[in-house]
């Protein structure tokens, strides 16, 4: 059930992503709201259910971009291994680490994606790339984290600290 | 452990999909995304606008009052210029005919199609249409918008869908020329160029002699060299030269004349063949 509702929500994500959000520009960047919803399930439900979601996250990012088929999963990858570092974290509240993690995860996204790209024999000015999209766009979408972050972190069964730091037990 | 075993299988599954989508192995996989996902792309663009504005709205919220004061003083300056662009009006709908954008292609046959997705990874500039192969889509056609205008060209081409690199993409070039912009050098022909894609500055204008009399506001179309374009489309106009002193060649700065992320129709022109698809 749980994987039926993270596949619903990225698919909606995913179509979003080509059809509304390129109309949404800030700093000149669209948010990318699969790598960052992708990102948020990771943090807010453990590093287990972060396999299976994430490589989904990529397999439809994929299909709904006109990149070859696997660049989004390999370069969604990173999530993973970043929150793999869950246990050195040692703030109470989610968000920060969660924030974290959705820009190093989209600084790896946007290096990893024009990777590929070059390799696949595609044009890529990597100045340009870096500054004026990848950089943007881990800030962008650290922006855009609480929007995403808040219904996912609702939609967790374990009780979390709060948003600010607040333990559960003086809620 | 289990993350390292993970991330090998991830890595090793996606650089084989990677291969086999550029062998065009998985492309009936491919075909089927788009076709399912476009009903729902489609409400969701038509959606967009209010959502754009309202977006568009919040952010700009601290600079509306300037921007009111400055529309108001602007508008003046622009009522006294409304004659005199009257005038200029009647010229360029001359130039319109001289370039035959709207009336020259009388004998081209297009296939109208939808606009269905765009990239917004950022980092390319296309979008993809609702027609393909089965409606005789050949990857390398040239598509126009509504008004006769380049948009790009079809780049990736499955059975019920293709993606178009606009003439922004990085990885786009177009062999141009400026429109009263003669060098002297080439006796009283037309400036020529290439018209890029940059992730910066949109559409430049690169590779122009250093002797062209190239100014803001020329037209710039397409030369037809090459043979992968037909002549005199419209690419856009200039908004600004770039003098590099010693250097062997100018450069501009394009406005492409369709309004590239607002399309939601565009032209497939099927009558005119790429030299790349009809090959040597």
């Amino acid at each position: 059930m749980k994987y039926l509702v993270a596949f619903t929500a990225l698919f909606l994500l995913a179509v979003l992503g080509v059809s509304a959000m390129p109309y949404v520009k800030v700093l000149g960047v669209t948010p990318d709201l699969v790598l960052v919803f992708a990102a948020c399930w990771t943090v807010a439900r453990g590093q287990g259910e972060a396999l299976v979601v994430v490589p989904l996250a990529g397999v439809l990012r994929d299909l709904t971009t006109s990149d070859p088929l696997g660049t989004s999963v390999l370069a969604l990858s990173p999530i993973v291994l970043l929150t793999a570092t869950r246990a050195l974290w040692i703030m109470e509240s989610e968000l920060v680490p969660t924030l974290l993690v959705v820009g190093a995860g989209s600084l790896g996204y946007g290096v990893l994606s024009m990777t590929v790209l070059a390799a696949t024999g595609q044009e890529m000015p990597w100045a340009d790339g870096l500054l004026r999209v990848v950089l943007p766009a881990a800030v962008v979408n650290a922006l855009f984290t609480p929007i995403v972050y808040l219904p996912v972190r609702w939609l967790s069964p374990q009780p979390r600290p709060g948003l600010a730091g607040t333990a559960p037990s003086s809620r | 452990m289990r993350v390292i075993w993970w991330l090998l299988t991830v890595v090793s599954v996606s650089l084989l999909s990677i291969i086999l989508s550029q062998q065009r192995a998985l492309d009936p996989l491919e075909n089927l995304s788009l076709r399912i996902t476009s009903p729902t792309e489609g409400g969701l663009r038509d959606l967009a606008d209010p959502i754009a504005q309202l977006f568009e709205g919040i952010v700009d919220r601290g600079d509306l009052v300037r921007e009111n004061q400055r529309l108001r003083e602007e508008l003046e300056r622009l009522q006294a210029e409304a004659a005199a662009y009257q005038d200029a009006a009647l010229r360029i709908q001359e130039l319109e005919m001289a370039l035959g954008v709207k009336q020259g292609r009388s004998q081209d046959q297009f296939l109208a199609a939808d606009v269905v997705a765009q990239d917004s990874s950022g980092l390319k500039r296309t979008i993809a249409i609702d027609r393909g192969t089965s409606d005789g889509v050949d990857e390398g056609m040239v598509v126009l918008s509504p008004g006769g205008s380049l948009v790009g060209t079809v780049f990736q081409s499955y059975k019920g869908f293709s993606w178009v690199r606009l003439v922004t993409d990085p990885e786009s070039a177009v062999n141009a020329q400026v429109l009263g912009g003669s060098p002297e050098s080439q006796g009283g022909s037309e400036a020529r160029g290439v018209a890029v894609g940059n992730l910066r500055q949109g559409l430049v204008l690169d590779m122009l002699p250093s002797d062209s009399q190239v100014s803001e506001g020329n037209l710039v179309i397409t030369s037809g060299l090459g043979g992968n374009y037909p002549q005199t489309l419209l690419i856009g106009s200039v908004k600004a030269v770039e003098e590099r002193p010693q250097a062997p060649f100018k450069r501009a700065t394009l406005e492409p004349a369709a309004d590239l992320w607002s399309l939601e129709t565009v032209l497939v022109l099927t009558s005119f063949r790429p030299a790349r698809l009809v090959g040597p």
